[in-house]
């Protein structure tokens, strides 16, 4: 909200420098984001009187025009063509400075020599406060050559504040005013000239009554200006709403926005001859009625809608916006001017229904004063009358469904002591009265507030603290250290696992990263992931901000593989792995279950292209070097996973393998589908991994192994397998051929091809023996060794 | 002077030009031949003692063996300088220039806001705080009602939210968690709370996924000084050094008083115009704060008359900002390498 400093220093004094003030509402909770002056760049600018106006004898698109300027005469040319003789205008003359900072000269145009320049509002730094294309006509009553800054009052400040939602009552001068006496020692109150409006009595015209069917409004207040003229507003008006931020429109609409931004109270103003009758409800909207609001948009609304009405004829939003049908035109005769209090709940909720968030519905949210209400059109009349002449009925229509009473809060020492550690009551009751607060009764224990009807914020006793904690200054309140009565703190099996995991990929040599949790839609159908996978069936947002971040991930590898394409689309060239730990959501198992937030580790190895190093081909990553690093980062959790070949809709035929922990599937390994690497456009292979780590989070400790004194004897064994035996099948078989000496077996060579049969291929096993307690003797091995084979060849291997 | 001291002289004088000469083991092999052999010079010179007269032959044999031992020491010792001799020929031909790039995967890189995140954790931990975690799609009660923000108050303006079709919502807040915790440990309670968070926002300064890391500190009789003790303590240790702090009064529906917390710029106290970290105003906003408001409390499960507390809530993706001086948020996002990794590997 954009406050004139000037302007709210009528209804306050304030003894500090706008910057002083706008630190001590900014520290008070009041928060003022910027200070700015409009005008300041203008220098030397003068009101001056055009004393004869000339057709340019040359030019027929030019005037001439010879002024006033007080001390003397100047000549400047324009080609404005709004002016004539006797119009006062805005004058710089040379060497002057106009809002965007240009200098002025002398200009000749065609042998006519122009001084300086009138000026429109556009270069006075005001282009709101123009009510005609052309130069900007002041109205009568300056003196030629009086400094226009001074005669037109732009020396203003503007202050950007920022109100919190919980202060409606900031939203007007008159309020933060109050604020201001309240946490600015030495300032004074000016009060505004507010006084009750006379209710009932006659308008001059026939008038058929107010009803109030819905408890949305409680309060409706309606005067008359039985006979307007349509016109731009006076000066000070314009300049006023322009520095408050408010487009100025017509002298009837630039009332009621002046008169909300000091009172804080929305008018709205009826065209009182296109109601389409003299009587106004407010009702509910039914289910599915149409209203167009006077921005031309139509609605659909619902029964939770509030709605004016005349005739059984919507003509406004309540609290909103008014109708198309009943709008101020150019033409209007006659206006009506509507006070009301609508229901916070019900003008905030269809107001973001709708989108239209107005000022009028940003301060019914908030909540108007409902005391305010009808004062309110007392000071439009005063205003109407004073400043543009135009008259309203003294005698206001009012319909009521409810009075509100002053709510009452104690502030208690004790509260008051544990909250800021300072309980001195005496202090903390004229820091509440400053705020507009009346002490009504209670002791020094006990102190029982009256809270002013703007004031619905304040509503239970911590409140009252907070107004007492803040005025005082919360730098006043000491700071400790709470002590440790209660333990130590622990930081749990989640983030000591994930630390673990993340310091173990860090040191193989990946990337830590962070992508976000949602993904584009079309990454199930990019990885080939089918309907009767559940990772298919991600959550979709119902309000995504764009469609790449629609929908909730169901695995990690969506935003590591996209990381990869930033960084390939951005010109990377080297090998590059990356990790990531986060949760991935899934539906629920079954109906009526929770969905499923699972915590995953993930990674993608990538081994760089068209890009020359001393160690390429050492260096390369595959499957089974990524198949370590997932070794790893279990290991550093005290597991040790299991691997067997697998499927997975976006893996590599023959390289994808399940993983499991603790016996439970938890993720694969894999290389990417070389079909999606091109569909991706990154140059493959790339392996990845992903594994749930819930399994890793209890930490289990770890088992040390005896220590072995005694070395081991040392066999190889060389054998032939099929094709389809793994590896990991047969070392289980020498595992558990092996006897009890047998204490680890090493796979040293695997051979294909020439010499051994087709389909086969030749596995070589360094075995070692040993026994805890002695050195085994050569014979010894040689009898378990050999009885090894002779098993192995019982089950079909043939032993070379 | 007798003629075997002569004798043994001459062969001593012989010897040593012979070891100077000796370039390798086996010259000096051949040389403990020749000396010290069945048939070496002072193996006969020995056995030609017992011709001497008997008055004569403890001298002779004495100054023999003294000779015969420097004999065997010099062998010795030549022999373990020609063989360090060697090594180093062999070590000086086998030269690997140190300045080659290294072999093997090196570091990879933290995340600037997980290392931030961590860094935070163990500052609370240390202050008795435990790490609590909770849901990131949540339902509309614990991330508004239970808070205080009944359905269509404007509070819920500041914080626009995602919703599934289900008509839940991704948390706008960690906030919910402290519902959560409440409800399932009770008072008195510490607890931090870390972890992913969402709004509807997008530019250069948000995102429309960030962090949050949250605490909540409930027990009887608590202050507003506890709540600046432990953001201050908070405040040094992760800028490395005691900075001042403001609070200045603000409003959040769940805390009552609430309280912004800024903290001294780190990189000018103030004392720089032009600083492009503070914009010239001297302050850090860093978090939002206050004392638990009672509603709160009561849907938590737990009597405000008997307890009451207070609550904070940080980025800690802006405080990772500032700690590593970056400027664009989406960044930390993205995944770039060269970002990550300080320019490159
Ligand atoms: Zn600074």
């Amino acid at each position: 909200m954009q406050i004139s400093w000037n302007w709210l220093n009528e209804y306050c004094r304030i003894p500090l420098s706008p910057e002083e003030a706008a630190a001590r509402l900014t520290v008070t909770g009041c928060e003022v984001e910027d200070i700015h002056r409009p005008c300041e760049a203008l220098r030397d600018l003068k009101v001056a009187r055009i004393e004869r106006l000339a057709a340019h004898p040359e030019r027929p698109d030019l005037f001439v025009a010879d002024l006033d300027t007080g001390g003397g005469q100047s000549r400047c040319v324009t080609a404005a063509r709004n002016l004539k003789s006797g119009d006062w205008v805005p004058y710089g003359g040379p060497g002057s400075v106009i809002a965007d900072g240009t200098v002025l000269g002398r200009r000749d145009f065609d042998s006519i020599v122009s001084e300086g320049m009138m000026l429109s509002a556009e270069e006075i730094g005001l282009p709101g406060i123009a009510d005609e294309f052309g130069i900007l006509r002041l109205p009568q009553g300056f003196s030629a050559g009086e400094d226009l800054v001074k005669a037109l009052k732009l020396d203003d400040c503007i202050l950007e504040v920022s109100i919190t939602p919980n202060r409606g009552d900031l939203l007007s001068l008159i309020g933060l005013a109050r604020e201001c006496l309240g946490v600015i020692p030495g300032s004074s109150l000016k009060p505004a000239d507010m006084g009750g409006p006379s209710i009932g009595g006659n308008w001059p015209l026939p008038w058929d009554g107010l009803c109030l069917e819905d408890p949305g409004c409680p309060l409706y207040g309606l005067s008359l200006a039985p006979s307007v003229r349509i016109e731009p507003s006076p000066m000070r008006t314009r300049i006023r709403l322009a520095f408050s931020g408010v487009r100025s429109i017509n002298n009837v609409v630039d009332a009621t926005n002046l008169v909300m931004l000091v009172t804080g109270q929305p008018l709205h103003a009826f065209d009182l001859d296109r109601l389409p009758a003299r009587e106004i409800t407010v009702r509910g909207a039914k289910e599915g009625e149409r209203f167009t609001t006077l921005d031309s948009r139509e609605h659909v609304l619902t029964d939770a809608d509030l709605l004016i009405t005349s005739g059984g004829v919507p003509v406004a939003l309540a609290g909103i916006m008014g109708g198309e049908n009943s709008e101020i035109t150019a033409d209007t005769k006659s206006v009506a001017f509507e006070s009301a209090y609508f229901e916070p709940l019900r003008v905030s909720r269809t107001a973001r229904r709708l989108g239209m968030g107005t000022e009028a519905s940003y301060r019914f949210s908030r909540g108007v004063d409902p005391s305010r209400v009808l004062p309110t059109l007392s000071f439009l009349s005063n205003y109407l009358l004073g400043e543009t002449g135009q008259r309203v009925e003294k005698e206001v229509r009012v319909a009521r469904t409810r009075t509100w009473e002053k709510r009452r809060v104690a502030l208690t020492r004790k509260k008051l002591h544990r909250v800021l550690l300072w309980d001195n009551m005496k202090e903390a009751s004229s820091f509440l009265e400053r705020l507009g607060l009346k002490e009504v009764g209670g002791s020094e224990e006990r102190l029982e507030f009256e809270i002013p009807t703007a004031r619905a914020d304040l509503s239970i006793e911590e409140d009252l603290i907070e107004e007492v904690g803040r005025v005082r200054g919360y730098e006043l309140v000491p700071s400790r250290i709470p002590p440790l009565l209660r333990g130590n703190g622990k930081v749990g099996d989640e983030v000591e696992a994930h630390r673990r995991i993340r310091i173990t990929a860090m040191s193989r040599g990946y990337l830590e990263v962070v992508t976000y949790s949602f993904i584009h839609p079309r990454w199930t159908e990019w990885l080939r992931i089918p309907e009767s996978d559940p990772r298919c069936h991600g959550f979709p947002l119902a309000n995504p901000i764009s469609q790449d971040q629609s929908v909730m991930r169901t695995t990690l590898l969506p935003g590591l593989l996209q990381a990869l394409q930033t960084n390939i689309r951005s010109g990377w060239k080297d090998p590059i792995r990356l990790f990531e730990v986060g949760r991935v959501f899934l539906p629920a198992e079954k109906e009526g279950d929770e969905h499923r937030e699972i915590l995953r580790m993930a990674g993608i190895a990538w081994n760089g292209r068209d890009r020359r190093g001393l160690y390429d081909n050492s260096m390369k990553d595959d499957l089974l070097s990524v198949k370590a690093d997932v070794l790893s980062l279990c290991q550093s959790r005290g597991l040790v996973p299991e691997f067997c070949a697998g499927r997975e809709p976006f893996g590599h035929i023959g390289q994808t393998a399940r993983i499991a922990l603790d016996g439970e599937p938890s993720g694969y390994l894999m290389s990417l589908k070389p079909g999606i690497l091109r569909e991706l456009e990154i140059p493959g292979p790339l392996f990845a991994f992903e594994v749930d780590i819930e399994s890793m989070l209890p930490d289990r400790g770890f088992r040390f192994g005896q220590v072995v004194r005694f070395p081991a004897v040392y066999r190889d064994i060389s054998l032939i397998a099929s094709l389809g035996t793994t590896v990991a099948s047969v070392e289980q078989e020498i595992r558990a051929l092996g006897g009890p000496l047998l204490r680890g077996a090493v796979l040293f060579d695997v051979y294909q091809g020439k010499g051994i049969p087709e389909g086969t291929r030749s596995l070589a096993f360094s075995l070692a023996y040993g026994d805890p307690s002695r050195t085994l003797r050569d014979q010894e091995v040689d009898e378990v060794h050999d009885a090894l084979r002779r098993n192995l060849a019982e089950k079909g291997f043939i032993l070379r | 002077m007798n003629a075997i001291q002569a004798k043994l002289e001459a062969i001593r004088n012989q010897y040593m030009e012979a070891l100077v000469k000796a370039d390798g083991s086996e010259s000096l092999q051949a040389l403990r031949v020749r000396y010290l052999g069945k048939k070496g010079e002072l193996t006969q010179l020995l056995r030609s003692l017992g011709g001497l007269p008997p008055e004569e032959r403890p001298m002779a044999g004495q100054a023999l063996n003294e000779l015969r031992q420097e004999v065997e020491a010099s062998l010795e010792r030549q022999a373990v300088l020609l063989a360090h001799a060697e090594d180093e020929a062999m070590e000086a031909s086998d030269r690997v220039d140190v300045t080659l790039p290294p072999r093997g995967r090196g570091w990879g890189a933290f995340h600037p806001v997980v290392q931030t995140m961590n860094e935070i954790i163990d500052i609370f931990v240390g202050m008795g705080f435990s790490v609590a975690y909770g849901p990131e799609i949540e339902d509309d009660f614990h991330n508004f009602e239970a808070l205080n923000i009944p359905p269509h108050h404007p509070a819920r303006d500041m914080q626009d939210t995602f919703y599934l079709n289900s008509g839940k919502l991704l948390r706008t807040h960690t906030s919910p968690v402290e519902v959560r915790s409440m409800l399932k440990w009770g008072a008195p309670l510490r607890i931090i709370i870390p972890g992913k968070v969402y709004r509807r926002d997008s530019d250069q300064t948000h995102s429309p996924m960030f962090h949050q890391l949250e605490g909540l500190l409930i027990d009887e009789d608590v202050s507003l000084a506890d709540l600046k003790g432990c953001l201050n303590t908070f405040v040094g240790a992760i800028f490395g050094r005691p900075l001042d702090s403001r609070f200045r009064a603000s409003h959040f529906p769940f805390t009552e008083p609430s309280l912004e917390m800024d903290v001294e710029c780190f990189a000018c106290s103030g004392r720089n115009p032009a600083c492009r970290i503070c914009k010239g105003t001297g302050w850090l906003e860093i978090l939002g704060c206050g004392m638990t408001h009672p509603n709160v409390l009561r849907y938590g499960g737990i009597d405000p008359d008997r307890y009451n507390g207070f609550a904070w809530g940080m980025g800690p993706d802006r405080v990772a900002m500032l700690k590593y001086g970056l400027t664009d948020l989406r960044v930390l996002f993205e995944g770039h390498g060269s970002f990550l990794t300080g320019g490159g590997y």
